[in-house]
């Protein structure tokens, strides 16, 4: 018999069957009790004004209101932000257009917003800051400025044989999950709360409406059971949705659901930041940098939200995979009228990354050679360059082999050629291709999030299990990866493991779903659950049966002891019976990480993530439009529990990556309102985004030298780095209209209008 | 036969629904009334597709199985069609579909949000092509967004399908529909519900009279623009006259002068019809929208819309195509050119409706259109542009072309025809003629695009159309 053992093999998604059959429950279609009412939210149409008066008596009026919630009936804290203060929610002087003023419960959805805007609301308009260069000339911060050192980058830039200054500009991005924000509660006894709500962190949900209801968080539980995607929309900006909900809950004594519009959605949270950046860079003739001096401009919005731990990030990353021996960054939060930005998928490192792959990019035109060699020269190495800049030394090393295997697989050097020959007889349609590399720091950056509980049950009666974790599902397939692990770690059948929504009455404390650690961390924790149910189990077989220290093996549905075999439902049976405990928590900390955040230094991460990527693109000259025609991917996923979940990761993150520095583009106007708040108006990538050839594959040497469950390496936010050859391979089409020679000026997101935008200041410099 | 009620096949039989609110949303009926919740609300706007159901209406005893957007349907319209969900592919003895099987098997769900609308998309495509070649796979995904997967799989998922037996329940109960179907669809709808009516006529007689009672109506083709009123402007409608429901506007004719296309007639239609003639046209078709928006969008709806950047207008302003108005008493025929006055303002009257377009059939000419716009799939130019040119001895004869995304309205570009009208093919004729667009139009700065990007690509567009013709070569990235 084929010994099953649930890991290492493509097993459809937990969910997969509920998905195509429409069965799976997102929050808003959860059924509601009888006298349920809906919610809507009312929000400034000013970015910055004082709110002289808000007349709600026609909002009152309206057809189908139950109540109206405003400032006043807040009780405890009005504020939703996570780390600091800064995101009330609903505040007296309206710092962003779309910021939440007051919120409404009808008898059904509709009428709900229909009756938000009967509100009358006069302003005192004050004037919006609305761009970063605008926050950095005004000093306007939400945070202070920090600068990191390694070296002396002055002067290693001042005495290197080649000097080369720029500026470079990343956009914002809106997450666009396909389910939006929405929340539903219902009241319990003794003004307790059960939430519902859309979030990555239900912990922190708990925690936050407690204190705006001046309440214990043992009377606020908070359920999620699945996302409909989130990458970061929902680490925080869920929770004002949250308590909204929640206090129209307390308000009303009624159950409320709240699903947020996909325009409010859109225009009242906020996104990814957008990066500016100004750059000085020392190099000597091979291309190898040899300073580096930066500034790093980010815009935060109006508050502090994760913007910290987001430009910490981004710090952390702009080395990518390259050796910087000097450095000296400075880092701008910028505090503009806009939505507060936040956690999106990469989280400030691949703000940074592209900072670093544009200046090696502008390296290789200013040298006219090829811009895959200038990295290679860069890259990290094993025994020598291997200390960061925040002073880690890097053990785990592959993104060598991860190029000398992509560069081959993917003929990168032939198209290289044949792409040059097609520039060469074609006036108006360019081809390009670009090879760039990621290595991605894996762990929070925040020490102590770095825990995770579990909670395991095996029952009697039939030996199915029972797993509850602080991981939540969106997409990322935590639950199906845990029940895999639980389901080898115990030697049954998959179908015997149900992993169910997370809750926090039932795994306290939880960190975020975030940082591509949720199944790391609340794997490793089952794990430990699991391990402590064997021992209950060794105990008593130990006991009863005289079989000295073993510990016993899980497999096919059996459990062998040292001279005695059980069926595993046998066991678990008869280990009932005899009074034995058959669950338990289980609970994990990420070992040997340590920072120093005031001196930059330390070990911010336990492993880093390695990918690659080459891509080919074709542009219309005449247009800016543009194609994807190849993409080829070597992804490090180390021992990868589920290959067909982790090549999902990696192929949708690229294009998710491939969408912010292409067709997604966010765009305010002067006056700080948000023009792009619809699928009409903002374009996340469609299947025709698509590269025509899309290879994507896992680093088959991988291993993750660390001990991680299953020794396999996180696929969550790093494929989404691999896009950034896209956007090189475009710049690469752009300069063969100069033969190479000249660098063109090209910032993110490429949009077709950018793109025959820099073709025209290119032709103007040849 | 008038009613109040709508009748709808679901699930094997008819249900009813007793006056129903004109504006009540389909997606919000399947959702809170049917509780059926595998649709998903994303965006409200028909441009997301996680709502997308499958309508199934009788065309010539056979049974047309549509993707539509629920989201931006009136409920009304479901009147004496068949409502088929994502829950209702499956069997009734629990087997997946084979859509859904290869959405498992391929692995095309993450989240799982998006993936009803994909299946439901998928399933229309399984149930009407025959061979799925790959454009057909992309084509008929290309109003779902999927954020998660980047599409491999579910592009992986569809493939797969080319090998499987095509019979499935639906074909099986195919019959017993039809007959049904057949019981319901011969009404007409006349509803009045809290101060708002709605009429879904079936003869152009009924709707005259009609339209005499009620001059202020607004005309619903696809809906889907003016369902919008609803879902984001939250007003109500009033008073609203369904004009799919007419038959006898559904129709392409052609008398070898011009091809005749009849108010009611889905895009999606005309799409399969005009490619032997202009090819050009069919290709902007094809990016005029999803698939569950051409499925019901009309190219009357189109015109009467008089929106800017209405894909249809530029191609039938250079082809010359005539709007026929009808009112009670007489027909009247308009150059579409005579037709837009100024931003979505038109010369319909009250009492007026678009009874069918003329299209002109050109022989000797090249018809060349182009789109641009930020994404390839279901986006709205940035600027489109037609050239219908005729090339005589290296010399431009008659010159047509048209711009949409340039100015308040869909328009000529006079000065420029004038250049190159009976001038000879020269690149110094054409570089005048660029320079010429600048007097043409004044575009605007939006979040599609800047002025000058528009004005850029304007210029360049008329560059490739002529290097196509010179190069006798198609030039550019989307084939």
């Amino acid at each position: 018999m084929k010994q099953e053992t649930f890991i290492n093999e493509n097993r459809p998604h937990e969910s997969a069957i509920k998905h195509v059959t429409g069965k799976a429950y997102y929050t808003d279609d959860i059924p509601e009790p009888p006298g349920t009412l809906y919610g809507a939210i009312g929000w400034s149409k000013k970015a910055h004004a004082i709110i002289k008066k808000i007349n709600l008596d026609k909002v009152f009026k309206s057809e189908g209101v139950v109540a109206v919630v405003t400032s006043d009936d807040i009780p405890g804290r009005n504020d939703v932000g996570p780390v600091y203060d800064g995101d009330p929610i609903f505040p007296k002087k309206a710092e962003y257009y779309g910021q939440p003023l007051f919120a409404v419960a009808a008898t059904t959805t509709e009428l709900a917003r229909k009756a938000v805007l009967a509100a009358k609301i006069s302003y005192k308009t004050l004037k919006p800051i609305t761009t970063i260069k605008e926050a950095l000339k005004k000093k306007s911060f939400v945070l202070k400025e920090r600068v990191i050192k390694k070296g002396e980058a002055l002067k290693a830039i001042e005495s290197s044989v080649h000097r080369l200054k720029g500026n470079f500009t990343t956009g914002s991005q809106e997450h666009f999950a396909l389910e939006g924000q929405s929340a539903f509660v219902i009241p319990q006894e003794d003004n307790d709360f059960k939430v519902f709500s859309k979030t990555q962190h239900p912990s922190e949900t708990q925690q936050i409406i407690a204190k705006m209801l001046n309440q214990k968080s043992n009377s606020i539980t908070v359920e999620t059971r699945r996302l409909g995607g989130s990458f970061g929309s929902t680490e925080t900006q869920s929770f004002i949705f949250a308590a909204i909900c929640t206090l129209l809950a307390k308000k009303t004594k009624r159950a409320i659901k709240l699903r947020v519009d996909r325009d409010d959605d859109i225009i009242i949270t906020g996104k990814r930041h957008d990066f500016y950046s100004e750059y000085s860079v020392g190099f000597d003739e091979l291309g190898v940098i040899t300073g580096l001096k930066l500034k790093l401009a980010s815009r935060c919005g109006i508050s502090p939200d994760l913007s910290g731990a987001i430009n910490e990030r981004a710090l952390l990353h702009v080395d990518n995979a390259y050796y910087l021996e000097n450095v000296l960054v400075e880092n701008y939060l910028c505090k503009t009228n806009t939505a507060s930005n936040t956690a999106f998928r990469g989280f400030g490192a691949n703000q940074a990354m592209m900072v670093i792959e544009n200046i090696i990019d502008h390296i290789a035109t200013t040298l006219n050679k090829d811009s895959a060699e200038i990295r290679r020269r860069n890259f990290y190495q094993k025994k020598k360059k291997n200390i960061t800049h925040y002073n880690m030394k890097i053990e785990d090393n592959v993104i060598q082999e991860i190029y000398d295997q992509l560069i081959k697989s993917s003929n990168y050097k032939s198209r290289q050629l044949s792409i040059k020959k097609f520039n060469s007889e074609n006036k108006y349609i360019k081809k390009g291709i670009c090879f760039t590399p990621v290595k991605f720091g894996i762990s929070f950056t925040t020490w102590h999030l770095n825990q995770a509980g579990s909670l395991v049950h095996i029952y009697y009666n039939d030996g199915s299990v029972h797993v509850n974790h602080g991981g939540v599902e969106m997409g990322n397939g935590v639950h199906t990866k845990i029940a895999q692990l639980t389901a080898h770690a115990l030697g049954i059948n998959f179908s015997k493991i149900k992993v169910s929504a997370t809750t926090t009455d039932k795994v306290p404390n939880t960190s975020a779903s975030a940082a591509s650690s949720t199944t790391d961390l609340n794997g490793a924790a089952t794990l430990n659950a699991i391990s402590k149910i064997k021992m209950n189990l060794a105990a008593y077989v130990k006991r009863k049966y005289k079989i000295k220290n073993s510990e016993g093996i899980y497999e096919n549905g059996m459990v062998k002891f040292k001279g005695k075999t059980f069926k595993f439902n046998k066991l678990i049976k008869e280990a009932y019976l005899n009074r034995v405990s058959l669950s338990s928590t289980g609970f994990y900390t990420t070992p040997k990480i340590h920072f120093d955040k005031k001196t930059f230094k330390g070990r911010p991460f336990l492993y880093f993530c390695y990918s690659a990527a080459v891509s080919e693109v074709m542009i219309d000259t005449l247009t800016g439009e543009n194609k994807i025609l190849r993409a080829d991917i070597l992804h490090d996923a180390g021992r990868a529990i589920n290959p067909a979940i982790e090549t999902g990761q990696i192929e949708g993150g690229f294009v998710q990556g491939a969408g912010w520095l292409g067709c997604e583009e966010v765009v305010w106007k002067t006056n700080g309102q948000i023009t792009t708040h619809s699928p009409s108006t903002y374009k996340i990538p469609a299947v025709s985004d698509m590269p025509e050839k899309f290879n994507a594959e896992i680093f088959k040497k991988g291993i993750n030298i660390e001990n991680v469950i299953n020794k396999s390496k996180t696929t969550g936010e790093p494929p989404l780095m691999n896009a950034m050859s896209v956007f090189f391979a475009i710049k690469n089409a752009i300069a063969s209209i100069g033969n190479y020679t000249a660098n063109p000026k090209l910032d993110a997101p490429a949009t077709p209008e950018k793109i025959l935008m820099s073709i025209k200041n290119l032709k103007r410099k040849i | 036969m008038t009613s109040s009620n709508i009748d709808f096949v679901y699930q094997d039989r008819i249900f009813e629904i007793k006056n129903p609110d004109p504006n009540e949303i389909l997606l919000n009926y399947i959702r809170t009334k049917l509780k059926k919740i595998g649709s998903k609300n994303g965006c409200s706007e028909g441009g997301c597709g996680a709502c997308t159901v499958v309508l199934g209406e009788i065309k010539n005893n056979e049974i047309n199985y549509k993707a539509i957007n629920s989201c931006i349907t009136f409920l009304p319209t479901l009147q004496g069609k068949q409502l088929i969900l994502v829950e209702d592919l499956i069997s009734k003895n629990g087997s997946l579909h084979p859509v859904q099987q290869a959405m498992v098997n391929y692995h095309g769900s993450q989240c799982g949000i998006c993936t009803p609308g994909f299946v439901m998309s998928l399933f229309s495509m399984f149930k009407k092509k025959s061979k799925f070649k790959d454009d057909e796979i992309r084509d008929s995904i290309s109003g779902n967004l999927c954020r998660c997967t980047g599409y491999q799989p579910i592009i992986k998922a569809a493939k797969s399908l080319k090998n499987k037996n095509k019979i499935d329940h639906f074909t099986k109960n195919k019959k017993n529909i039809i007959n049904l179907l057949k019981k319901i669809n011969n009404k007409s709808v006349v509803i009045y519900n809290k101060g708002k009516k709605y009429f879904a006529p079936q003869y152009v007689h009924e709707l005259k009279k009609i339209l005499k009672k009620n001059i202020d109506a607004n005309f619903l083709s696809g809906g889907t623009d003016l369902s919008l009123t609803v879902t984001k402007e939250r007003k109500d409608i009033h008073s609203i006259i369904y004009m799919n429901s007419i038959s006898e506007l559904n129709y392409i004719k052609n008398n070898n002068k011009y091809i005749e296309v009849g108010a009611s007639t889905p895009l999606i239609e005309l799409e399969s019809y005009i490619k032997k003639y202009y090819p050009d046209f069919t290709k902007i078709l094809r990016r005029y929208g999803s698939p569950q928006i051409r499925n019901v969008a009309t190219v009357a709806g189109n015109i009467a819309t008089a929106s800017p950047i209405g894909d249809c207008l530029p191609l039938l302003l250079s082809l010359n195509a005539q709007v026929v108005l009808q009112d009670l008493k007489k027909n009247r025929i308009l150059f579409l050119d005579d037709f837009f006055i100024s931003y979505r303002k038109t010369k319909l009257k009250k009492g007026q409706f678009i009874s069918s377009i003329r299209i002109p059939i050109l022989k000797g000419n090249i018809l060349k259109s182009y789109k641009v716009s930020k994404r390839f799939d279901d986006d709205i130019s940035s600027v489109c542009a037609a050239f219908n040119l005729e090339i005589v001895k290296n010399k431009f004869h008659s010159v047509t072309i048209a711009y949409g995304g340039m100015a308040a309205i869909p328009k000529r570009a006079i000065h420029c025809e004038k250049i190159l009208s009976n001038s000879l093919v020269t690149d110094e004729i054409i570089h005048k003629a660029k320079k010429a667009l600048e007097r043409d139009f004044k575009p605007i700065n939006d979040m599609r695009a800047s002025g000058s990007y528009r004005m850029n690509i304007a210029k360049n567009l008329l560059e490739k159309c002529c290097a196509e013709i010179k190069q006798k070569k198609l030039i550019g990235i989307y084939f």
